[in-house]
């Protein structure tokens, strides 16, 4: 994908061949597209017919440059999926399931005109309600029934299973890196010792950060990477989000946003006060993360072994760095209000 | 062998060519932001030359304190060997951590916290500044 001489062309005749219908196919632009950390990117501009559509094409790297191992397969039956069911996420229109036409296995998406959440605050758009407009997002992919996901996906056996093996994550991403990380213990013994009331399992995004998420020309969230989706904690995206928005603000779970947006996801998904505060979205701002730090530490770890060369995984471990003084103020922080929602839950104080 | 300048001013000057200099020239959007990456790194690596194996020493007298076990030390004071230590000594720490929340001791989970948070601190003066430049 990264070959612009010959893209071009590859793009055309896959065209051709997903399109038979279409006459007069060309490519009238292609460009690579920068924003993804462990994806190709590309933009292709499709003229056909008389009219030009563009498309994103979204494909695996080499191997030796690759940051993240997931499955482009699932990838696109779970874009398919979403999409069916109405949330507001780029369409996933084909896809290159072996790699021959496209050069990798690849998605090709239609392109957003939405624009980035980033460069929407930075010039100057407004952030209210958007806060609102974030529960609405997370809910709307949430309410897909489990059973409609694709059968690739883990289903967890209960909500306890399903933290013991998060919980236990970290342990394991300090076991299976090039060193020990104290840190990442000390965060799994909090989080096992303060667990939150349970909620039922939903579809989760797994990357669910302000660089995913894109403002649409009438105000709504739309939501884009869903390579790490899984199903798990329904608080475990939102807590990403902040987590991801405390290092690169605005934070629209701030303290401005975050009553409002609790308020409004927990009357969308009938949810509880005890299940869903600030408090338990603070819990899941430290567990949230840790299935993007497992990836990023073994690229780390693997960039340190020279098993790969992508630069992306020495950098991404700044962000591990930031993280860790991060999750430790907030754990302090949190002990007390935790144990409180604990003793509610319990029918207690 | 020439020691100054030192490591720390060597790889401080490179990041600042790379700012002020290359990045002009840089033409490809993609190639900008690995620029902004490298810079990030490089002031990085520059703050960890000065420092880095006092700070092991720092650490893991803390940790041999904390734990009530001997550290041992390291084969060499060459990188690889004092970090192969390094990496045994934080292990007990890691192991403390589990014990201290086992024993539900809060005095002995406060106490493992207060090592973290010095290890963190130093953590992040290495790191400086983070930006997430290439996201969005």
């Amino acid at each position: 994908m990264l070959h612009l001489e010959e893209m071009p062309q590859r793009v055309k005749a896959f065209f051709e061949k997903v399109e038979p219908t279409w006459k007069n196919v060309s490519v009238e632009k292609y460009e690579v597209m920068t924003g993804g950390y462990s994806r190709l990117l590309a933009r292709a501009d499709v003229a056909h017919d008389g009219v030009v559509s563009t498309f994103v094409l979204r494909g695996d790297p080499p191997a030796d440059k690759s940051l993240l191992y997931t499955s482009r397969v699932q990838e696109y039956e779970l874009l398919r999926t979403v999409g069916d069911a109405g949330v507001r996420t780029p369409h996933a229109v084909y896809f290159d399931a072996t790699g021959e036409d496209l050069g990798t296995l690849a998605i090709v998406m239609d392109f957003s005109q939405s624009t980035s959440f980033l460069p929407y605050v930075a010039a100057g758009n407004s952030i209210d309600g958007l806060n609102i407009r974030l529960a609405e997002a997370i809910a709307s992919y949430q309410s897909i029934p489990i059973s409609a996901l694709p059968a690739s996906m883990e289903r967890p056996a209960s909500w306890d299973a399903y933290m013991t093996k998060r919980i236990n994550s970290w342990r394991e991403a300090s076991n299976n890196h090039v060193e020990s990380l104290p840190v990442f213990h000390y965060v799994a013994e909090w989080l096992d010792a303060h667990r939150p009331p349970p909620a039922p399992l939903v579809l989760m995004h797994g990357d669910f950060q302000c660089a995913n998420v894109m403002v649409t020309a009438d105000g709504h969230i739309e939501v884009i990477d869903w390579e790490l989706a899984g199903i798990g904690d329904p608080r475990e995206d939102i807590g990403y989000f902040k987590a991801v928005s405390q290092a690169s603000p605005p934070d629209l779970l701030g303290d401005d946003g975050i009553e409002g947006f609790c308020a409004r996801y927990r009357e969308l998904t009938g949810l509880n006060e005890l299940q869903v505060n600030p408090a338990t979205v603070a819990y899941f701002l430290v567990l949230g993360v840790v299935g993007t730090v497992e990836q990023l530490m073994q690229g780390g770890a693997a960039w340190a072994k020279g098993e790969n060369h992508l630069f992306n995984s020495v950098f991404n471990l700044s962000s591990v760095l930031f993280g860790q003084s991060m999750w430790l103020d907030f754990l302090g922080q949190l002990s007390e209000p935790m144990k409180q929602i604990a003793a509610a839950a319990n029918g207690g104080k | 062998m020439f020691s100054r300048p030192t490591t720390e001013q060597l790889l401080a000057g490179i990041a600042e060519e790379l700012r002020t200099v290359v990045a002009s020239e840089v033409q490809t959007e993609t190639t900008k932001i690995m620029l902004q990456q490298i810079d990030q790194i490089l002031m990085g690596c520059s703050r960890r030359a000065a420092h880095e194996i006092a700070w092991v020493h720092e650490e893991a007298e803390k940790i041999g304190a904390l734990t009530g076990k001997p550290i041992g030390k390291p084969a060499s004071l060459h990188l690889e060997d004092v970090l192969a230590w390094y990496h045994q000594v934080s292990s007990l720490l890691s192991d403390e951590v589990g014990a201290a929340f086992r024993s539900g001791d809060q005095g002995r989970i406060d106490a493992v916290k207060e090592v973290l948070d010095a290890r963190s601190a130093i953590e992040m003066q290495v790191l400086g500044a983070l930006e997430l430049v290439g996201r969005g």
